[in-house]
Order: structure tokens, then sequence, then C-alpha cells
């Protein structure tokens, strides 16, 4: 087997134990990286100076009898909208030109400091808005599998990078189904992590009551190994709650055995594409074979209300996330000779692109006093409803199994005319974020009969849950098989 | 009812805002006093609003919020809530501004003043809450000029500082009661050590809102009037505004709702040219509630001094000393309590406040020390009255033996320098130096005598010349004493 | 439709966007479609529900008051668009 192919606890154990040095790793993922790049457009920007002097590194510290940390030598990929020091740092937009962090985002401190190694930042929606990494400023990223579909998004560039073999694990936010929807449709595994599980500083922000960073891996076990890094109480983010509950992902035992798994019943009639269907049948078979118990849950108001609730939500909290641009202290600018007010709409108009500058407007238009309480506020309110809707339904439930998406990844370019169509294809990822719920997203072992397309579903947890979705993860993992790297033609 | 027998009173609330006294910023550990560095020394990712920075709340600045809060009658509200106030200004790094606004930290306090009859008055306070400060620009063309600038500059120093604004009902009459209202509400909050509240630093900005209520039912629209820097021109403008509005109701105008500013060179406000700033709330979803659990606000409370206002009274009352001395005395703690430390040692307190007020005022404000760091102690200053009272140093020996404490002397070490033998001039000496000083004066001698003194300015001479040479030892009345009874006796 | 073309415009405006006609067009669509999808609330009763804020009853964590200079002032200044010295460079502001 290629090194590139290994996953991250295989890398960092033969590293550790010599058997090949994080060099040598670092230019066979890199190699693969270039190898397929052209077909998939993952990346926006490739750190392979950076990543090479850093491999060297820990190879020196190994020989030097140091121990360089849990993921010494293992290469990683990050969303561009993760800060990351000295490294263009692009939220997918053309508004923040060339600009360089002057500072870490606490993930990566806590990679780098745990060994990984830089391999490059990926491509992802413009400041992560969109489900296809189609409003990216830097075109679309395919999807490994069939590189005429999307891979999802808006963490699109990650999945596809830890699908195809770039990397054996990447970083991704999910603020509506970011991480969970582009690992199922690239049919790898995705966390997203209970809302306060892992620090948000030095994330871009989009909607900041409902972001949250997590990984992407080929095994829940690295994805278990990458999150016990993560999970950490972070003083520069005041809605990190952490505290010590990392520990829950310390051992997966894969037992499930009298676990209640529930199916939501107002989701029933809802439309899933054949091979979704029959994924749930399996999943749920092989849940049942390992002992589970299949039970039922009700969320009405999820059903009905949770996606204008996300979309209210979102809107209004980006356009306030998005006000700091207007090119004075850093990114794209404009000469400003002209007026005040010119110099902000020409660099805001000419720097953001048109989902971003829609969803600007709505979360304008929401807040403004005459709408707030009627849209604004009103939307908070549900949220208090959603929450409340799940927290019961976890009296009766251990976790939930449902789709991630409705359909399969559609083609690059297929867009619908109507935004909002498009937009309640997330139900069934969204309401977890306006929860602050965990939802695990794997692969299901299936692949759809016609496409030919891996076929992934979600766990949803009670909040601080994510240890024990991961080890239901590891009990259908075992039934099921893990995700494999796709070939991307070559 | 004639145009002449139309009566007008003004209503005015007041806004002020405040520099509470921290050491650092109050989202980051940027230092908070940037007063004599070089433009953009304080600043980080977050006071800067770089993306993926995040706030995180300065303990100080929600306990001198608290403390100003409950000097100004104020109650504790607990939890409370940060939102994001949303405008475009170049000195706004975010785009907004995070501020506690209409759910502050204190609420439904009050001060007693005087109204312009003297009668007592209570002014409501509706509120102070927490905010942050913003940027300072600078308007200037590329030689300096200031008018014809084509070019502003900003200085994000200031950024994030910790503010407080405090927001009184409209129970202001007058231009006076403004200015008394904000001398005590500025003695307070400086007192409780909550703001150094320096003028000149711009620790204190003054906002009013003026209106006119007129005897024939008529009112008219508030105005707010921005742009005063000092009680002077808070005083002005508000002058200023109440005769223009009541000139535009006499002759049949209408007062417009407007944002004015005053202008302290031309004494005149303004209409704002720029049309006021479209601000609109959301919640600041980067900080969770605010709590300030009871025992705190208990503790805080019990630590308050006498306040100002009520110890300059008391003083009036109790120590018989005049409202302008106490004034003085109380204007801030430390030499309240030195005064207070002097009276308690037995030092007759219209004597200790005198001295107070000169002397230990006077080497403070040349030594620019604080009463606490004066040499001379208040139990040595009672000591030195006292001799002053028992008539054994005259108050200009007293002056010299004062100096000499200043230099770090014993008040014996002090009056032995000065050659002050304790117990005053013996009777013979005194006697002595009586008949000498008339020999050699003989010409004055013969005016007295000749009845020439009607004023008793030559004697007052004599008198001069020989408490000289006793370095003020002697006691005035016995020497004027000791001169009539020789001149008696030639 | 519940906002036209000049209310979509001023909305856009206030968030410092300027839109292309085209792009106007969109937006005036999409604002619409936008509104008709969360005018749902209005079926519910939401008189008695507190908002939604923090995803559980957190309190806001205090830091100690203590000055830590950020080190890399140099490299947040490197990114100015325009400025000489230590200042940030905008168009003239008319004060008043």
């Amino acid at each position: 087997m290629r090194l590139h192919e290994s996953g991250v606890r295989e890398i960092a154990a033969g590293i550790r134990a010599k058997k090949f040095s994080a060099l040598e790793v670092f230019e066979d993922c890199l190699a693969r990286t270039t190898a397929c790049e052209g077909k998939i457009s993952a990346l926006i920007t490739t750190a392979a100076d950076e990543g090479r002097q850093q491999a060297r590194r820990i190879d020196e510290r190994l020989a030097g009898g140091e121990n360089p940390g849990p993921l010494a030598g293992v290469p990683v990929m990050l969303k561009d909208n993760i800060c990351t020091r000295g490294v263009r740092t692009t939220a997918g937009s053309r508004i923040l030109g060339d600009w360089a962090p002057p500072y870490d985002a606490t993930v990566w401190a806590l990679l780098r400091e745990a060994g990984a190694v830089l391999l490059g930042k990926t491509n992802m929606d413009e400041f992560a808005m969109g489900n296809t990494c189609g409003t990216s400023a830097f075109g679309p990223t395919a999807n490994p599998w069939d590189v005429t579909r999307v891979p999802g998004g808006s963490s699109g560039g990650s999945a596809a990078a830890v699908a195809a073999g770039y990397v054996p694990f990447a970083l991704g936010s999910d603020t509506g189904g970011s991480i969970r929807q582009p690992a199922s449709y690239c049919g790898i595994c995705g966390l997203k992590p209970t809302y306060g599980m892992v620090s948000r500083y030095g994330l871009i922000a989009y909607g900041s009551s409902l972001d949250q960073i997590g990984p992407f891996t080929r095994n829940v076990e690295d994805l278990a190994l990458v999150m016990r890094i993560l999970a950490r109480q972070d003083s520069k983010d005041s809605t990190s709650t952490c505290g010590t509950r990392g520990e829950c992902f310390s051992e997966l035992r894969g037992d499930i055995k009298g676990k209640r798994v529930a199916l939501v019943r107002d989701f029933r009639d809802f439309t899933l594409d054949p091979g979704i269907a029959e994924a749930m049948k399996r999943t749920i078979a092989a849940l049942e074979s390992a002992g589970a118990e299949m039970v039922e849950v009700s969320l009405p108001t999820v059903g009905r209300y949770a996606v204008a609730c996300y979309y209210a939500i979102a809107a209004s909290e980006a356009h306030t996330n998005l006000a700091r641009f207007d090119g004075v202290r850093y990114g794209y600018t404009v000469s400003s000779s002209a007026g005040l007010k010119d110099m902000f709409q020409e660099v805001r108009s000419h720097g953001f692109g048109a989902e971003v500058k829609s969803r600007i407007i709505a979360g304008t238009c929401l807040t403004e006093p005459v709408r707030s309480e009627q849209y604004y506020v009103a939307a908070t309110r549900v949220r208090s409803l959603i929450a409340k809707e799940f927290a019961e339904a976890f009296e009766n439930a251990d976790c939930i199994l449902q789709p991630v998406t409705p359909s399969l990844a559609p083609e690059i370019g297929e867009v619908d005319d109507d935004a909002m169509k498009g937009y309640e294809s997330d139900l069934y990822t969204l309401p977890i974020n306006m929860a602050g719920l965990p939802g695990y997203s794997f692969f299901t072992g299936g692949y759809d009969a016609e496409s030919g397309l891996p076929v992934g579903l979600q766990l949803v947890g009670p909040r601080w849950s994510d240890g024990e979705l991961l080890n239901t993860g590891l009990a259908l993992e075992k039934i099921l098989g893990a995700p494999v790297i796709a070939k991307a033609g070559i | 009812m004639s145009e002449k027998e139309l009566i007008f009173t003004p209503v005015i609330g007041i806004e002020i805002h405040i520099q509470l006294r921290t050491k650092s910023k109050i989202f980051c550990t940027c230092s908070a006093d940037y007063t004599n560095d070089e433009p953009n020394t304080h600043i980080c990712p977050v006071c800067m609003g770089l993306p993926g920075s995040l706030p995180v709340l300065n303990r100080a600045v929600v306990e001198q919020g608290m403390i100003a809060g409950l000097a100004l009658n104020c109650s504790i509200v607990s939890p409370t809530l940060f939102f994001r106030k949303s405008y475009y200004y170049p000195d706004l790094p975010k785009g907004f501004q995070i501020t506690q606004s209409d759910l502050p930290i204190a609420a439904s306090g009050w001060l007693d003043i005087k109204d312009d009859a003297g009668a007592p008055k209570r002014i409501r306070i509706n509120r102070l809450h927490l905010e942050e400060d913003v940027g300072k620009l600078h308007h200037s063309a590329s030689d300096g000029r200031l008018e014809g600038a084509e070019t502003s500059w900003v200085d994000y120093n200031r950024s994030g500082l910790p503010l407080a604004e405090i927001v009184s009902e409209p129970d202001i009459s007058s231009a006076r009661e403004a200015v008394e209202y904000v001398t005590m509400l500025r003695r307070r909050v400086r007192y409780v050590g909550a703001s150094d509240v320096d003028l000149e630093k711009g620790m204190m900005r003054f906002d009013a809102n003026v209106s006119m209520k007129c005897s024939d039912g008529r009112w008219g629209r508030k105005v707010e009037v921005k742009n005063m820097n000092s009680f002077r021109a808070l005083e002005r403008a508000i002058d200023f505004e109440i005769k223009r509005q009541i000139k535009v109701l006499k002759d049949g105008g209408e007062v417009l709702q407007e944002t004015r500013h005053w202008n302290d060179a031309r004494e005149v406000t303004r209409a704002s040219r720029v049309k006021e700033f479209y601000r609109k709330f959301i919640v600041e979803p980067d900080l969770p509630p605010m709590i300030v659990a009871p025992d705190e606000v208990e503790r805080a409370r019990a630590t308050l001094p006498e306040m100002p206002d009520r110890k300059a009274a008391r003083y009036a009352r109790e120590l018989g000393l005049t409202e302008v001395d106490a004034a003085v005395l109380t204007d801030s703690p430390d030499v309240a309590n030195y005064f207070e430390a002097c009276v308690a040692r037995g030092a007759n307190p219209v004597r200790a406040g005198n001295w107070t007020r000169t002397e230990v005022l006077r080497v403070m404000g040349e030594r620019r020390i604080d009463a606490t760091e004066l040499p001379v102690k208040p139990e040595a200053l009672a000591e030195l009255i006292r001799l002053i009272d028992d008539g054994k140093l005259s108050t200009t020996l007293a002056k010299s033996v004062f100096d000499s404490m200043l230099e770090g002397l014993s008040i014996e070490e002090a009056m032995k320098k000065g050659g002050v033998a304790e117990g005053g001039v013996g009777e013979g000496a005194l006697a002595k130096l009586v008949a000498g000083t008339l020999a050699a004066n003989p010409d004055v001698v013969d005016e007295i005598k000749a009845g020439k003194d009607v004023k008793g300015k030559k004697i007052k001479f004599l008198q001069g010349l020989i408490m000289r040479e006793t370095k003020g030892q002697a006691r005035p009345d016995e020497v004027t004493a000791a001169i009539e009874a020789a001149l008696n006796s030639k | 439709m519940k906002l036209d073309r000049d209310e979509v415009r001023a909305i856009a405006l206030e968030g410092r966007l300027s839109l292309t006609d085209a792009e106007l067009e969109g937006a005036v669509r999409y604002i619409n479609n936008f509104l008709d999808m969360v005018d749902r609330f209005k079926e519910l009763d939401l008189k008695d529900v507190e908002p939604f804020a923090f995803a559980e009853s957190v309190e806001c964590p205090l830091r100690e008051d203590v000055v830590d200079v950020f080190p890399d002032r140099e490299e947040i200044l490197a990114a100015r668009s325009d400025g000489t010295e230590s200042l940030f460079r905008v168009p003239r502001i008319m004060e008043e």
C-alpha cells in the first residue's frame, strides 16, 4: 500500500517506529495531490514548502529521541476559513485578497503541537455559504468518485482531499451541514461536534452560534484520535464549554447492545433517492444485528420550520460577521481617493460573490428595526422550540439515524433557479446546528446502483454524546465496512 | 394668550461615556493606556476585528461597571447580554460595536442635585451599560492642514477600550443643572475608582438630548447635541440649544428631530450633514450571558466609600466648613482621607481644612503626587496645627516648618532647623527685641508718636520686623502689646 | 411581492452593496422568496417562547485584567492597503 493510502494512526505509528519518515509521507501525499489536482481542484493554496519544513523538523526531533506528539508527521489539510499564520487564508472569497493571518486558529495550533504537518488549504463555498463548493471565488471542486459531480459543501475541498487520498485527515467547518454533507457525498467519515466542543478561535465566522469545526477521516477511529486533540477548553473562545469532555473520545468499544436508535416519524414521508432509502434499510439491519433497538421519535417543528429558522439566523449573524470587510485594514481594496461610502461599496460589491451578497441582503433585511421582531427575534424563538423538541426526543432515544441529504451529489453547474429549493435539501443537517448537537456522517459501505456514488447517512445525538455517536459508528463500520480511497481516474 | 406670556421649559437628558479604569481593553489583552503612545501600537487580532478573532470579557470591566453603577444608586442587573450594534464606519473595525445597550449591568439609579432655585431635585438615571470604544479618526491633508483635507487616518489604539454609557432620564431643566449633575457624577465615579474621568484625555464625553415644552401645550421634538468634551462646552451647548429652540417655537416654527454638533470654536450647534447612522441590533453570539452573583454585588456595596457629595454635606454640617471648602476637600478620596485623618488626630477642622486645601494641594500639584504620597503625614500636620492653636507657632513660621518637613524632617527637627525653640519667646527676650527695634527706627517711632499712624500701618511694620527677628516664633498679639507698652513708657 | 426593486436596492446599500441591474433582479426574487419562507413563523404562537441565545445555560467566562501585548503588530500593519507610518488611511470623512 502506498503511504498516502494509509490512515492517521498507521502513519503516526509508522513514523514513530521509523518504518518511514515524515518527509517520505509528506512527499507521497504531495505527489498524490499534484497528480489529482488537475481533475479535483480541492485546494486553494498548497503549503508545500512550509509543510516540507515541518516534516523535516519532525524527523529531526524523532532522530533526537524526542516525542513530537500523537500526530507526528501526519499530513493535514485545513478548510480555507481556518486561520494559519503566514499562510494565505481566503475563506473562498476574493475579498480577503492575499491576506495571511498574523495568528493561528486554536485548532491549527493544537494539531501542529501534536505533530501534524500542513499540506494545504482547501476549497470551500465562499464564507461557507453553499453546499456544492460552487460559490467559491476560486472555482468548483470535483467529486473524486465522479469528477462531473460536486463534492458537496461548504467543506467540499477537505472532503474531496480525504476521499481522493491526498491526506489521511482534514478539517472542515459545519454551520448547517458543511462537514456532514460533503463527507456523505464523498463517502468518508465526518463529525460535526457538539457546539462548544471545539474552539472557534481563528475560524472565519459565518453563523457564529451555529459554526463548529470538525474532522474528516477514512475511518471512525482516526476521527476519534483527531478529536482527542481538538476537543479542548479554549480561553480565547467564550463559547468553548468543552471542559474535560474530550475524554469521551478515548475509547471506542463498538458495543451498542441495548442502545435505542430512533427514526424520525416526521421525515418518513419525505422523498429519498433510492440509493439512500436502500442504505437506510441496510443500516437499520446492521444496527439491529449489533443489538440496538430501533425506536421512533417525533420532530414536527423541525420538519416544518427548521429550514426557515436556520436561514433567518444564519443570515442575521452572517451579515454582521461580514461587515468588517471594508478594505481599510486588510484584504481586497480599491483606491481610496473616492468617498468613504463609495469605497466601502466598491470593495464589497466586487469582493463578495452573488450568494454572499444575497445573504447579506437577507440578514440586513431581517434585522432592520421594523422587521427584527417579526423575523430575527421570531427565528430565535423558533430555535428554542427546535432545541426543546430535540431534548425531548432524546429522553426516549440515545441517538437518531437519518439521511444527510435526500439525494446524492448533483452534477457541477446543475443549479436550481430557486435558491430556496436548494436550501430545503439541507433539512436533515441544519436542525442539528440549531440545537448545538453532534452529528456523525458516515459511509454506509454501499454505492448507488445507478450512479456508483458512495452513500452516507448520519447519526445525531444529544449534546456531548459525540463519543457515543462514534462508538455506534464503530459498530456500524465493523459491519458495513470503512471508506476506501476514490481512485479519481489515476 | 399673547406671545410674551409663553413659558418654555427645557427637557434635557444626558448620555455620558466614561472610560472605565482597567489595565487592559474590554475584550482583549492590549493595554488600555495609550495616552503617549504612537498610533496603532496597542492592537491585536481582537481589537482590530481580524477575521476569526473572538472577544473575551475582562473581569475588571464588569467590576468597575458594577461599582460605578452602585455609586450612582443603580440596581445591578443579572443576567445581562451583549449585542452587536451594526453600522459602517472606518473607526469601527468589526462593522459593529459590542454593547449591552438596553440590557445593562446597572439600572434605575439617581443623583440628587439642586435646581436653579436651590431646592433639592432628583435626576433619575435610566441605566449604565458596558460597551467597547471605537478607534480615533484624524483628518488632515498631506501637508497636515485640516481644512480641505483629502484623507482621514485611523488609529485603533482606542478601539476596544472599556466604556460605561450612563443615560439619564430627561429630568434636567437647565444648563446649570446639567453641569451640576455631570460634576457630581464625575466625582462619584472617580471617588469609587471606577474611572479616572480625565476630560482632557477624553475619558468622559457628553451627548445631550434637548427638547422644549411650551406652556401653550406644544412640544418641540428631541434634538441630540453631540461633540461636547468639557463641562464648559456642555453648558454652552445646552444654553445655545435652549435659546435656539425657544426662538424657533416663538417664531411659530417647528423644532426638527435631528442630530446637531457643537462647534466649540464658534460656540454654535449645527445640524449634522451626515445622515444619522442606521443602527440595528442582534445578540452577540460570541458572548454568553453575563452573570453577576448577588454576593459579589453585596461585597462591592459594602466596600463603597462615603460619596463625595454626602461627605461634603457632612463636613459643612458637622465640621463647620464652608460648602466651597468642603467641595474642594472631598474632590478626591485621598485628599478627603488625609483631611479626616488630620481631624481625627485632634486638629481644628477649619484650620486643618485650610492647610489641606492650600498647602497639601499645592505640594500635590507641584510634585504630581497624591495625598497618600505626601511626606508630611496627616498626624504630623495635626501636631503642627495644634502648636499654632496653642500659640506656640505663628502661621508664617509653621509654613516654613511644614516646608522642612516636606524634605523629610520630623517636626522636632524642622523646628530646630528653623531656629524655633518650643514654647515661643520669653517675655524678657521680647522686651529686649522691642527696645532694640524701636531704637533702630527712630523716624517711625516719631511718626507714631506724632499721631500719624491712623491706620496702624507703622505699628504693623515694626511688628513685622520683630516677627522676622523671632523667625515667627513670637505671637503677633504679644508683640503688638509689647510695642505699645514700650511706646507708652517712652 | 413584499419588497420592490427600490426597497431591495436601499437594503443592499445599507449593507454597503451596490448591485448591477441584473444582480438587483436576482436579489429581489431572492429576498421575496426568503421572506415567503420565513413568513411560516406566523403560524406559530411564540408569545411565551424565550429567544434562544445559547445552546445551554453557560455563563460568560471572564478573563483577568492582565496586559499581554500582541507580538506581531507589524504583521497587522503589513496587511494595510493604504497607510503611512503607523496609520490606516481612508478617504476623507466630512465631520459635523
